[in-house]
């Protein structure tokens, strides 16, 4: 790279980036994923789901059992006692769990972000007999270490419709857990509109537990534009169960981990697969959670969104699909089948309420996104409408469903005809899956946020309740 | 795919740094350098870079040769004096300042042990702490305020307590006075016991609100109300209206006149025009495109017809054109313009003769003159419509017809007293060139017969007036004209009065005639076809003086005035007043008079005509008179 500029060592040009870092860490904890980072870069060093494991252990006397928490996809693999757990609300996309929510957000920011420090070789691990080392979070170091954050100003994500409670849970947490010298707590909508540049929007976040739509203006969350349904990733993926379990024949969910080896078979064929053995039962949740890998890859390559004009249910749009090229895809056990028609009926349900398969779990009435979107607005002054539609946010993880943002396109161009409307999706899949974090890494290294910061003088001062003043 | 990659596949170890430059020699002409390596050899390679390069020992001369010390950066903390606290000192890189370069290996290391006492530990160096160079940026709004006092002579509101009037002041300072995120966190509530403190205030304000706390839902609009209304009222108290600057004055009057219902409409329209189906958008779309088609195809027909009115305007002419109104006149004419033409070498004529035809039917009054439409008038007249003609502000200059201001849309209006100051007046028609305003008073007069002429003059010597104004300015000018209007219905009243006198008193006459007769009759008792003979007599007798009132109307004929009719019209029903003196019996007589006097009129003068409502009218007395 002998061609490359030198970096001027000047004074960085303030007044073209207004950034200034201080080495501030960002944290974005969804119901699918967490995810942490450097403010300043521009994706997170650190992605893990937010489902951890939790692995029993039976004393030697086998009366009491302890816990032990696990936390790292690479972690969640076919062990004996295993459940899978959330510290995740899943209607609400809000921590629930707090103490697994801490030994999460330690393990990400402090064992993974941070350079290790340099400790004595009596305890440093190293010279400890042999253990299963997987996964195996050095609690002890972290609770030695007395601020093991003290450089860092910490700034978070929560949910637009986040608790008081949970706030001044968090920031407890962050200045009393790991004495970080600073803390902000933004919404996720807000950062995602800052990741899009913009200051006032309309964002429709499709994530994993639940899809919002949030009015902000001028990097505020307008309260009571705030909407949420749940349909997000997970419900789709119980769409997709749903229509397995109906179709003809029934299409059986292997999981990967469960398949030795597989034959390729023909189309339609039954597989030939030989399945692991394993000694020991597979707890529920361990299972339903393989079985969502599965589904995500479904949702990713095969799934569809009808792009529009109209609805899916509209005459001859079935059979002009079906003139058309389907997907093959490929179960884990080698089975395999054309989706045609029905890959586009999983993601229906999210525009036309009638055409939304019955799930197990959901007897209330979802809200589809066009009425999600109508609510939003009419809840906002008539004055910033125009403008909203003119700056359309699209993020979340399950925005990425192909044709997603035709049909979003399609619908409001339906319901505000002749108003301008403007979407921006992000191109790249991690700016939309990270959305959220991208715009905290973003406003937490400009040099006028500086100022924001709750700082760790004002918490000691005012007590937890000072989020609630500070952070709009 | 290059050497190195695959090395990299096969996880063979890289040679060092020599093969990156390779490649890019490769991409560039190879150099003339590359001595020992015939360039057959060193194309053998095709695309692939080949890996033996004779080495460029300036590259590593020109590493090491210019040697600069590397630049020091530390990591330094700093404040932002933006900040309400000044107490969290952050830490950026910056590049190492001499001065500052002994500190800068401890000091990270302080901050990491006792990251606690930072704001402590370095009070005494927080005047040596850089101030963020983004602490200027913070700005904030100014929001009114007030004093207790302050508040209880000038905002008490029955509306709004001032415990919630200070929590909107303190959301509008909050939210920067954006008001969607205003009225998005307004969640007041009423508080009580609190209003112990504050109590006079919430008791002067109003003593209910102490008792029953009654949430408000309140709208954007009322919360706008309220705080313009505080702070307009806040900004007077501070500074009296009449001291504050212009800028002042024209916010506080934004303030003071806030309307929240023309906001509130005007929100309801928009409401309206976000709720559209798509078919009345698609229409209203439709109809906005045609609008701007229509507009953009208005714009050029005015512009084609300020040409063609460039075009047509010839020089009213003050002689007379009938010569040129047969075709061989025409004839002429176009023989004559040819001939100009050809002699100027003007092109443009030719279409400009075909205009001249229709608008030489154009009504052209004035004396007779001599000379036909020269080219060089036309010019310059053409020239004076399309050039600066806002800059001809008297009075004295007459005016373009009107049709010529529509097609300049650009000329400034006058406001009506400007107009007056300028001495600028509209006309609907004028006659080209200047005229002298006494010589309109003079037509009026001169077109008049000569006794009549002389009537006036009498009429006018009688008021003391001369017939030669001294002075003719336009106000004089107007109010002659009037008199003279007036002198001129003053005459002809008095001749119809005069005639009518003489009708009554020939009518006068023949009735003592007839009464004489009938005495007679009575006398004598003898045939009645005498009386039929004299009543024929009296009826042709009548249908003479109708002669005669259509003949007085027919001199009035100058001035078509609905007055005059009027006049005409109580006359006549004078006449018939004064007929029924002569009793009932003669009603017949009456009627046959008043139908002989419509059939009569409009016989009787051309210009001359009467209204249908008077005609009606008459023939409503006739009505009522025969009801009698
Ligand atoms: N390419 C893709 N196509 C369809 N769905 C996808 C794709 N990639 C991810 N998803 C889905 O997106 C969801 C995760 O989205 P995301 O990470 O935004 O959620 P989250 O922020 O963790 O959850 P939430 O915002 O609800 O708390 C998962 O359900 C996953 O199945
Ligand atoms: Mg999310």
């Amino acid at each position: 790279m002998a061609s490359q500029q030198p970096l001027p060592n000047s004074q960085p040009p303030m007044d073209v980036y207004g950034g200034d870092e201080v080495s501030a860490l960002v944290l974005d904890a969804g119901y699918c994923h967490t995810r942490a980072g450097f403010a300043g870069e521009d994706v997170p060093k650190s992605v893990l789901p937010s489902f951890y494991g939790s692995l029993k252990s039976t004393n030697t006397d086998s009366t009491t059992a302890s816990y032990r928490d696990i936390f790292g996809d690479e972690c969640l693999i076919p062990r004996p006692d295993f459940e899978i757990k959330n510290y995740m609300s899943r209607s609400e996309s809000v921590v629930e769990d707090w103490d697994a929510a801490t030994k999460m957000w330690e393990h990400m920011l402090i064992k993974r972000l941070q350079p290790e420090k340099e400790t004595p070789p009596s305890n440093n691990g190293l010279n400890d007999p042999a253990e299963d080392g997987e996964g195996n979070v050095a609690m002890d170091d972290v609770e030695n270490q007395e601020r093991p954050l003290a450089e860092n100003p910490l700034l978070m994500t929560e949910a637009p419709w986040n608790s008081g409670k949970a706030r001044e849970k968090a920031i407890e947490i962050v200045m009393e857990n790991w004495g970080c010298p600073a803390f902000w707590m933004s919404r996720t909508p807000v950062c995602a509109a800052f990741a899009a540049g913009k200051a006032s929007a309309l964002v429709i976040d499709v994530g994993g537990a639940n899809t919002s739509v949030t009015a902000i203006h001028d990097g505020l969350v307008l309260k009571r534009s705030i909407q949420k349904s749940p349909i997000g990733g997970l419900w789709l993926s119980s769409q997709i169960r749903t229509m397995w379990a109906n179709s003809d024949p029934r299409v059986d969910i292997v999981p990967s981990y469960m398949v030795e080896n597989k034959t390729p078979v023909d189309a339609g064929a039954p597989a030939q697969a030989r399945l692991r053995k394993f000694p020991f039962e597979f707890t529920p949740s361990f299972r339903h959670y393989e079985e969502e890998r599965l589904l995500t890859e479904f949702k990713e390559s095969v799934v569809e969104v009808w792009r529009g004009p109209g609805r899916y249910s509209n005459p001859g749009n079935e059979e002009l699909v079906k003139s058309q090229p389907g997907r093959v895809f490929e179960m884990p056990d080698g089975a395999n089948q054309m989706w045609r028609e029905q890959r586009y009926r999983i993601a229906e349900g999210m525009w036309d309420e009638a055409a939304a398969l019955p799930t197990p779990d959901a007897e209330v009435k979802i809200q589809t996104i066009p009425e999600l979107i109508k609510a939003a607005l009419s809840n906002v002054d008539v004055d910033l409408r125009p403008n909203l539609l003119a700056n359309v946010v699209v993020t979340g993880g399950t925005s990425l469903l192909n044709g997603f943002n035709d049909r979003l396109n399609n619908e409001l161009m339906a319901m505000y005809p002749g108003m301008k409307i403007k979407l921006h999706a992000a191109g790249l899949t991690t700016e939309r899956r990270f959305g959220a974090w991208i715009g905290g890494s973003i406003l937490a290294s400009l040099g006028t946020f500086h100022q924001m910061w709750i700082s760790r003088k004002e918490y000691e001062e005012n007590g937890a309740g000072i989020v609630e003043k500070r952070c709009k | 795919m290059a050497s190195h990659d695959v090395r990299d596949m096969l996880n063979l170890p890289s040679e060092g740094a020599g093969h990156r430059p390779a490649k890019k020699q490769k991409t560039s002409a190879p150099r003339p350098n590359l001595k020992g390596l015939a360039r057959e050899v060193q194309s053998l390679g095709g695309d692939n870079p080949i890996a033996i390069v004779p080495e460029i020992s300036t590259f590593k001369k020109r590493r090491f040769g210019s040697r600069k010390p590397t630049a020091r950066w530390e990591m330094r903390s700093f404040q932002n004096s933006a900040r309400g606290d000044c107490s969290l000192h952050l830490r950026h890189w910056r590049k190492q300042t001499d001065g500052r370069r002994s500190r800068a290996s401890s000091q990270p290391q302080q901050d990491g042990n006792t990251p606690g006492d930072v704001g402590m530990g370095t009070q005494s160096e927080s005047e040596k702490l850089d101030d963020s160079g983004f602490a200027k940026f913070n700005v904030q709004v100014d929001v009114p305020q007030y004093s207790e006092d302050q508040y209880n002579s000038n905002l008490v509101s029955n509306d709004w307590t001032k415990h919630e009037t200070d929590y909107l002041i303190e959301l509008a300072r909050t939210y920067d006075l954006r008001w969607p995120l205003i009225w998005d966190r307004y969640e007041y509530t009423p508080h009580l016991s609190a209003s112990t403190a504050d109590g006079e205030g919430v008791d002067v304000t109003d003593p209910n609100t102490a008792v029953v706390p009654a949430p408000h839902v309140r709208n954007l609009e009322d919360l706008k109300r309220r705080y313009y209304e505080v702070a307009a009222k806040m900004m007077a108290v501070q500074k009296p209206v009449q001291y504050m600057t212009q800028a002042e004055f024209a916010l506080h009057e934004v303030m003071a006149n806030f309307d929240p219902d023309s906001e509130t409409r005007r929100k309801k329209f928009a409401l309206n025009a976000l709720s559209r189906s798509p078919d009345e958008a698609r229409e209203e779309e439709h109809l906005l495109i045609e609008v701007r088609r229509i507009v953009a195809r208005q714009e050029k027909l005015n512009q084609e017809r300020r040409e063609l009115y460039n075009r047509l305007d010839y020089p009213h002419t003050e002689q007379d054109i009938s010569t040129f109104k047969s075709s061989a006149g025409l004839q002429t004419l176009l023989q004559n313009m040819m001939n100009i033409d050809k002699s100027k070498k003007r092109k443009s004529l030719m279409d400009a003769n075909g205009m001249n035809t229709p608008a030489s039917a154009h009504p052209s009054g004035g004396p007779p003159g001599s000379t036909p439409v020269s080219e060089s008038r036309r010019e310059s007249i053409a020239a004076s419509i399309g050039g600066h003609r806002d800059s001809i502000g008297g009075g004295e200059r007459p005016e373009r017809p009107s049709k010529k201001g529509a097609s300049q849309p650009e000329r400034k209006k006058l406001s009506e007293q400007e107009e007056q100051i300028y001495g600028v007046a509209h006309y609907d028609r004028l006659p080209s060139g200047p005229t002298f305003r006494y010589e309109r008073i003079n037509k009026i007069l001169t077109t008049k017969s000569h006794a009549q002429h002389q009537r006036i003059t009498n009429t006018l010597t009688e008021l003391d007036i001369p017939t030669r104004l001294n002075m003719p300015t336009r106000p004089v000018v107007e109010e002659m004209e009037k008199l003279l209007n007036a002198i001129n219905i003053l005459l002809d009243i008095r001749k119809i009065n005069d005639k009518v006198d003489a009708e009554i008193k020939v009518e006068q006459a023949k009735k003592a005639e007839r009464e004489r007769a009938s005495v007679a009759q009575a006398q004598a008792q003898t045939k009645s076809e005498d009386t039929d003979s004299s009543r024929e007599d009296k009826k042709s007798d009548q249908t003479v003086t109708n002669g005669a009132g259509a003949a007085a109307n027919d001199e009035v004929s100058g001035h078509p005035h609905e007055r005059t009719n009027r006049e005409g019209t109580s006359t006549n029903g004078a006449t018939a007043e004064a007929m029924q003196i002569d009793g009932a019996g003669e009603s017949s007589l009456v009627k046959q008079e008043t139908g002989d006097d419509k059939a009569a009129r409009p016989g009787s003068s051309g210009a001359h005509k009467r209204s249908a409502s008077d005609l009606s009218s008459v023939s409503d007395n006739s009505a009522k008179r025969q009801k009698k």
